[in-house]
């Protein structure tokens, strides 16, 4: 087995970070990563889409993360992004978006589900979300910043989370969530965080490396994919 | 005094690293914002088994000893540093060692600090 890749999945450029696209590539790149997804708020979405710099090292995937308090409408939101971006990342925060996004197998990662005396999620909501593939982004940004009563909050609402997705099987994916470049951290010290703050090591691994690249390789379909479940592997002429 | 046998000194990692921020930064500030995200992230009683102490620190560059058993506690604290002096700043682990000299050999000597553009580009932003 070679080095795994590792993918950081939620970063956000101008105008909704402050750095740009080219910084957050380039100062990722340097940090270790094979790749990043640019996944701005989309409230907050440039006027014209970015040109992302992909080499054939690293690449940017192209992202969003919807921000919709009425769950009819982030499913048409949802329908709207959902050809053109290869993650497609719900901005949780309430019961009904929470449930309407893991409800929904078109969506790829649920953040902070969170909520005012809750950690978001529960044993019908984890149940839909592993049925349903959508994985659980846990975003390192708030841990960085928050001292005190605040992170704690935040781990003992990570800690609930963690147990819900273990026994029913919810996959989970590592991300900064960065607004800046300053909020970028190598994914050496996205695990070692991890896992002081409950993780298993192989957890942390694949919410990082394995389960990133799963969800690339569903919204990428190969050349012979003709639906789900139906591929063409050897072409040839039967007739 | 006399000095504790090698075999009962406490054993430490090395950890190389790269300070990526804003201003430039003092050596003194960067101990008190690493012991103070340390104490915060794992508490006074787990930071005080893991003994950071930083023994180099010039051009961006330095080394952090901390406990062998350590290493991970350590990098996590590290990753939570966000500002020193009030300036945004971010600690990049180049690697660990067992001794300062392989540390220094490996990861230190050849290392460029990354990219300038980013510091002048913050800079100006806020002017």
């Amino acid at each position: 087995m070679g080095k795994p890749k590792f993918y950081d999945f939620c970063v956000h450029a101008v105008p909704d970070g402050e750095n740009s696209v080219e910084q957050l590539a380039a100062l990722s790149r340097h940090l270790g990563y094979s790749g990043i997804a640019l996944a701005n708020h989309s409230d907050k979405l440039p006027q014209s889409r970015p040109v992302l710099p992909s080499t054939h090292e690293f690449e940017v995937f192209n992202g969003i993360e919807l921000v919709e308090e009425n769950p009819s409408k982030l499913h048409s939101l949802i329908g709207k992004f959902r050809k053109s971006v290869d993650v497609l990342i719900v901005h949780g925060g309430s019961e009904n978006v929470n449930r309407a996004a893991l409800e929904n197998p078109r969506v790829d990662i649920l953040n902070h589900p969170a909520f005012d005396r809750s950690s978001g999620l529960n044993q019908v909501l984890a149940k839909a979300a592993a049925e349903n593939d959508v994985s659980i982004g846990l975003t390192l940004r708030p841990f960085l910043h928050s001292r005190g009563p605040r992170r704690v909050r935040l781990l003992s609402d990570l800690r609930a989370n963690l147990d819900l997705a273990r026994k029913y099987g919810v996959s989970l994916v590592l991300s900064s969530g960065a607004m800046s470049c300053f909020d970028l951290r190598s994914p050496m010290e996205t695990l070692a965080l991890a896992e002081v703050c409950g993780l298993e090591e192989n957890e942390a691994l694949e919410a990082i490396t394995i389960v990133p690249e799963r969800i690339i390789s569903r919204n990428r379909p190969g050349p012979g994919h003709i639906r789900e479940g139906i591929e063409v592997l050897e072409e040839g002429d039967f007739f | 005094m006399k000095r504790l046998l090698p075999s009962l000194r406490a054993k430490k990692r090395y950890l190389a690293f790269e300070l990526i921020s804003e201003a430039p930064v003092s050596r003194s500030d960067l101990v008190k914002e690493i012991m103070f995200s340390a104490s915060s992230l794992l508490g006074d009683v787990a930071t005080s088994k893991c003994d950071i102490k930083v023994l180099g620190f010039e051009d961006w560059k330095g080394i952090i000893q901390c406990s062998h058993t350590k290493v991970k506690e350590t990098r996590a604290s590290l990753a939570t540093l966000t500002r020193v002096n009030g300036k945004k700043a971010t600690l990049h682990v180049l690697g660990t060692s067992g001794t300062v000299k392989r540390a220094t050999e490996k990861f230190l000597q050849n290392h460029l600090v990354f990219e300038p553009e980013i510091k002048t580009k913050s800079k100006t932003a806020e002017e």
